[in-house]
């Protein structure tokens, strides 16, 4: 009994300190790397999400590819965390205004696709950036 | 004027009296010879830089030249503090890689845990000195985002250009 309520102890020292990151910190930790501070990432290499995640948040299929692309699907982060991540991502890091009717990410909308591999990626990205009208 | 006119007589003949013509051009050589050898001798120049450097500030303790620096919790590569330029700031003649490898390290000075950007400096061939790899909260090459194995230099504008040093930035504190 002692052994296994040691193991608890354990497991709550690893996860937490990883929960307790605010979306701003999550977003430093793993997504900044690449996508740079301000989301603009690389031109031909690294996607710019300041044009595209609030348009693709509006629409079934861009918000599917959004939980499901392998930057999102593969981080270190809880469902939940992801969710909050998404969320504020969508207030702080977008060049296109939020909508009225924006409806935020949440945890069970994340877990239940955020496991089926996308396997047209590039396909699925240009059909959706045709779809919203950008360049 | 005839006393000075006696001591500078006296004086150059009792020069020409002890030194010859051979002996002044041999003395000349060594000379030469010598001033030049002088920077080749052993002098310990690395350690009176050492002593003269200040080990960090209050808020930022610890000397960023060596791998035991707080922010380099989770480097892996040489220390640009060691290659010409500074923990924040690339040597001359490189450039700073545009994505990078990010983690968090504890400061003991306020006790906080601080995000730090470990961009690479890019452009010239392995920087060679300080190497540093403590890889804390580092992961496997199959999570690139979270690996720090990886050659940040491969995603900048020239691709494929070497990899120099690497240089430990803060981003903010981890809260």
């Amino acid at each position: 009994m002692r052994r296994r309520l040691a193991g608890w102890v354990l497991l709550w020292a690893v996860v937490l300190p990883a929960s307790a990151y605010t979306p701003r910190v999550n977003y430093q930790l793993q997504c900044m790397g690449c996508h740079h501070g301000n989301g603009a990432g690389e031109e031909g290499r690294v996607p710019n999400v300041r044009r595209t995640l609030v348009p693709f948040s509006g629409m079934a299929d861009g918000r599917d590819f959004v939980m499901r692309v392998p930057g999102v699907a593969q981080a270190k982060l809880s469902d939940a965390e992801i969710a909050a991540l998404l969320n504020w991502m969508a207030r702080n890091l977008s060049d296109v205004p939020l909508p009225t009717d924006f409806v935020d990410y949440t945890p069970e909308e994340v877990g239940a696709v955020r496991h089926r591999p996308l396997p047209a990626l590039k396909q699925q990205r240009e059909s959706l950036l045709q779809a919203i009208g950008a360049p | 004027m005839k006393w000075l006119d006696s001591i500078i007589e006296g004086s150059t003949r009792s020069l020409a009296r002890r030194s010859s013509r051979r002996g002044f051009l041999g003395g000349l050589g060594t000379l030469l010879v010598g001033a030049a050898a002088l920077p080749l001798l052993p002098v310990a120049r690395g350690a009176e830089r050492a002593a003269a450097k200040p080990a960090g500030t209050a808020a930022d303790p610890g000397d960023p030249a060596t791998c035991e620096y707080w922010r380099h919790c989770a480097i892996d590569g040489f220390l640009c503090s060691c290659c010409g330029g500074t923990q924040t700031s690339c040597p001359p003649g490189t450039e700073m890689s545009a994505v990078t490898w990010i983690g968090t390290c504890h400061n003991p000075a306020d006790g906080k845990d601080y995000v730090i950007s470990y961009n690479d400096c890019c452009g010239k061939s392995q920087c060679g000195r300080c190497f540093c790899n403590r890889n804390e909260g580092d992961s496997p090459l199959y999570q690139p985002g979270q690996s720090n194995d990886y050659n940040w230099c491969s995603g900048n504008s020239s691709a494929n250009i070497p990899y120099h040093c690497s240089t430990a930035r803060i981003v903010g504190v981890a809260e």
